[in-house]
């Protein structure tokens, strides 16, 4: 199974992938990437940072503009992929296992989740 | 409603991703900015710019009118060559910023940004009072093409073009067989052509580019790369870098204000004394220290101390680093190669003031 069917999305092109300990991974997906173009530029939380449902915990900037990145479920930062800082041209090759963006303990209740839609039905309401 | 060019549905066919620029749905990358920019330096790119306006002003005083609306000494324009002005508002401010061709014995062709078409045509409407002219609004009849690269001229020669034109020159000539009045100007840094052709050949020779260019390496590029092109090459975007609010000695464009023209102008007064006395701001190179990109509005701090606004930024493919063009207060500290802030999301980030243009031009031709 591809890890395309085991995420879910947001509206604004956020997606999030359970792991095995119960923390989430966060990134964008690759039609938000796609839609962007080359990735010049990105700006990640500090670890322990809580963010809300909503809020901004990050920037990614495409040679054209800055765009900011929006949490899908609030939770508690983990992690961060300090190497797509480093090569956030990373993101154009891969988002799912290469360029993610930071790893969450998750803050809020399941219902946070009612709003996100499998990579199927994300992809279907791009149509 | 969104215009299109006479080339829309070959990009839409070609994959690009479309935006609206001023008014116009036009393709804004057809890959990547980043490896169409670098196909321009390297080798040749082919854009359309058909948004751009076309205004042909004649009549027995357009001499006469030319110069009283430009700072340019349009008396010193000869045939067949072309120089890029400004159209100045009474306060010296920027109404446009215009290539003025000289195509005929009292026939001249204004080259205008797409944005500002409307304005220019009725700022020259009402400042033609009093003149024997005629001014004709003839953007629509024609498409615009620019090849540009070092390998453009080899391009345009294997495809028929025979003329021998220094840059910033404009001929009639023919390319696989269409007449097209052929300039040797761009706004990327690189030597190149742009060529003015009626619109029902657009389709045709969009498509005979491309293809006689294959073995130049030749791609479709779209608006993202002709912006990063233009700011390497520190060139100035109207609406970003220009407006009504800046003149053009604020603008580092004194090298197109001839201190020497007898004729009046709109904005002379205001001009010359700049020239003279110096300006309040003045527009800068910045080059950013680390990786963020400073951008169109960011403020600019020297020393705690809010010194002026960012009008352009991007990243530079030639030079690997982040560069912004910003007016900043004309301090001789801050202006030569100062290290000062950009404010980034509320952080500030250091960029040095650096030299215009950011990396070297090749578009000047001499046969």
């Amino acid at each position: 199974m591809g890890i395309e069917e085991k995420v879910l999305c947001s509206k604004s092109h956020e997606f999030i992938l359970k792991n095995d300990n119960g923390s989430y991974t966060i990134g964008l997906t690759d039609y938000a990437v796609d839609q962007l173009g080359d990735i010049v530029y990105l700006e990640l939380p500090e670890v322990e940072s809580e963010f809300k449902k909503g809020e901004t915990f990050a920037t990614v900037e495409s040679v054209k503009a800055a765009s900011e990145i929006y949490m899908p479920i609030s939770g508690k930062v983990l992690e961060v992929n300090n190497s797509a800082v480093d090569s956030p041209e990373i993101l154009n090759e891969d988002v799912w296992e290469k360029g993610w963006l930071i790893k969450i303990e998750p803050t809020g209740d399941s219902t946070e989740k009612d709003d996100l839609m499998t990579y199927n039905d994300y992809k279907a309401e791009l149509e | 409603m969104t215009k299109e060019t006479f080339l829309h549905d070959k990009h839409v066919k070609l994959g690009a991703k479309m935006v609206d620029f001023a008014g116009w749905h036009m393709p804004v990358q057809y890959t990547s900015i980043i490896d169409e920019h670098n196909t321009v330096r390297q080798n040749v790119g082919l854009f359309d710019v058909s948004h751009m306006g076309e205004v042909i002003v004649s009549g027995n005083d357009v001499l006469e009118f030319l110069n009283s609306v430009v700072p340019q000494d349009i008396s010193k324009l000869a045939y067949e060559k072309a120089v890029y002005c400004q159209l100045p508002n009474q306060e010296g401010g920027l109404i446009d910023d215009l290539i003025i061709y000289k195509i005929g014995i009292l026939e001249y062709l204004i080259i205008c940004n797409a944005s500002r078409i409307d304005e220019d045509v009725n700022w020259l409407a009402r400042n033609s009072k009093g003149y024997d002219v005629r001014i004709d609004n003839v953007s629509h009849k024609y498409s615009l093409l620019a090849i540009q690269g070092p390998k453009a001229d080899a391009l345009m020669r294997k495809m028929g073009l025979n003329t021998r034109q220094d840059s910033f020159t404009i001929k009639p000539a023919k390319i696989s067989r269409i007449k097209v009045m052929a300039s040797r100007t761009g706004y990327t840094g690189e030597d190149g052509y742009e060529i003015l052709f009626e619109n029902k050949y657009a389709e045709f020779l969009w498509d005979r580019i491309l293809d006689q260019g294959r073995e130049f390496g030749i791609k479709p590029i779209g608006l993202g790369a002709r912006d990063t092109l233009r700011l390497e090459a520190g060139l100035h975007l109207y609406g970003n870098d220009l407006d009504e609010n800046t003149t053009p000695i604020e603008a580092g464009l004194s090298w197109s204000v001839p201190k020497d023209k007898i004729a009046n102008y709109n904005g002379k007064d205001v001009i010359m004394s700049q020239i003279a006395n110096g300006t309040q701001k003045k527009l800068v190179g910045l080059k950013m220290l680390d990786k963020s990109i400073a951008r169109h509005e960011y403020e600019v701090y020297f020393k705690g101390e809010k010194v002026g606004t960012v009008t352009s930024g991007a990243p530079s493919p030639v030079l690997g680093a982040n560069i912004a063009m910003a007016y900043v207060k004309n301090d001789k500290e801050i202006c030569t190669g100062a290290t000062v802030q950009v404010m980034i999301r509320e952080k500030l980030h250091d960029a040095v003031v650096v030299k215009r243009p950011f990396v070297c031009k090749h578009n000047k031709v001499k046969i």
